[in-house]
């Protein structure tokens, strides 16, 4: 097997880690301290590196359990997750460059995503952003492939829902 | 243009079913400039780039917090640095033995000025000569029969 370097192999995946993370904490800070944690506990599990199948799931599933936990623990501290994903903001309806239209439709979606529910959402971002299959994604959240595609489904289906909603409704 | 496969691929989106290829597929399909109204909708949902990052400066802080504990690499060790310190042994060794060689030659012969120990040289010389007289000479031949001549005496 071939042997697996930090800084070749780990450091690499810190965006990635970062997006997912962010996707779940919300907050960028966290999701920074988020990754930063998950970067030092693989590293003092380096004795184990060469036991798994794949250093980027065992990155990701350590990543998403420090997100929940601190997701956690700021709810226990009654923290608003408010901060980062306030109400839609309105002006853009008004703004005639179709660029800057685009832009506030795809913060849209990105507001959409994150305000599934943490599973649908982490799966959504490893699937639809980050491109990975069924069996990687099952591997990172410890669940079955059938348990991948039903997130998947129901938050394809909410934000589906949510897009009928806003053309019907509009904003 | 028909956008029947598009719309085909979107409806399995939505369900789930859509492989990692037709998913890019869509992807692909959106990211393009001309896209018709009724599917115009559903372009930011294809076009979320991986555009949040962390700096560069993260990596060299945990590079930083590892290094502290990081062990040294594995090295590339040829035989002869491998042997290195046995070589080296050996050259003490050997350093040892020719410094102890050498050291023997003047313990032998001890430190004194060579001048004193040339005249003493040579004051034991002639006084040798001196007690050995011609008759004493002659007697060293038969010794057995003549008595033992007296031990020549060494003045200090």
């Amino acid at each position: 097997m071939k042997k697996i370097s930090f800084r070749n192999d780990v450091l690499p995946l810190k965006n990635e880690l970062f997006r997912l993370a962010l996707r779940i904490t919300l907050n960028r800070v966290e999701a920074e301290d988020v990754v930063q944690e998950t970067m030092i506990k693989v590293w003092n599990r380096r004795d184990r590196w060469e036991e798994l199948d794949s250093i980027a799931a065992f990155c990701l599933t350590i990543c998403r359990n420090i997100a929940i936990d601190k997701m956690r623990k700021m709810e226990n501290q009654n923290q608003s997750l408010a901060d980062e994903h306030d109400a839609p903001d309105q002006s853009y309806s008004s703004n005639p460059e179709e660029q800057a239209m685009q832009q506030d439709r795809i913060q849209l979606v990105r507001r959409l995503i994150d305000n599934l529910p943490e599973k649908q959402r982490s799966v959504m971002q490893l699937r639809d952003i980050e491109g990975k299959s069924y069996k990687e994604i099952a591997q990172v959240l410890d669940i079955s492939e059938e348990q991948v595609k039903i997130n998947i489904f129901r938050a394809r289906q909410t934000i589906r829902q949510k897009f009928i909603e806003t053309e019907k409704y509009g904003l | 243009m028909d956008y029947k496969y598009i719309e085909q691929l979107l409806e399995r989106y939505w369900q789930g079913e859509t492989t990692l290829q037709e998913e890019s597929i869509l992807r692909a399909f959106f990211c393009q400039p001309d896209i018709p109204e009724h599917l115009r909708k559903y372009q930011p949902l294809f076009v979320l780039e991986k555009e949040e990052s962390l700096g560069d400066d993260f990596d060299g802080r945990i590079l930083g917090m590892i290094e502290e504990e990081e062990q040294p690499k594995a090295k590339i060790v040829t035989l002869t640095s491998r042997l290195m310190p046995l070589f080296k042994a050996a050259a003490i060794v050997a350093i040892i033995l020719t410094l102890g060689n050498a050291a023997q030659a003047p313990w032998n012969y001890g430190w004194d000025d060579p001048k004193d120990e040339y005249a003493k040289f040579h004051q034991q010389n002639t006084d040798s000569v001196n007690l050995l007289n011609p008759i004493q000479a002659e007697n060293v031949n038969d010794s057995a029969l003549a008595p033992k001549p007296e031990a020549p005496q060494y003045i200090e």
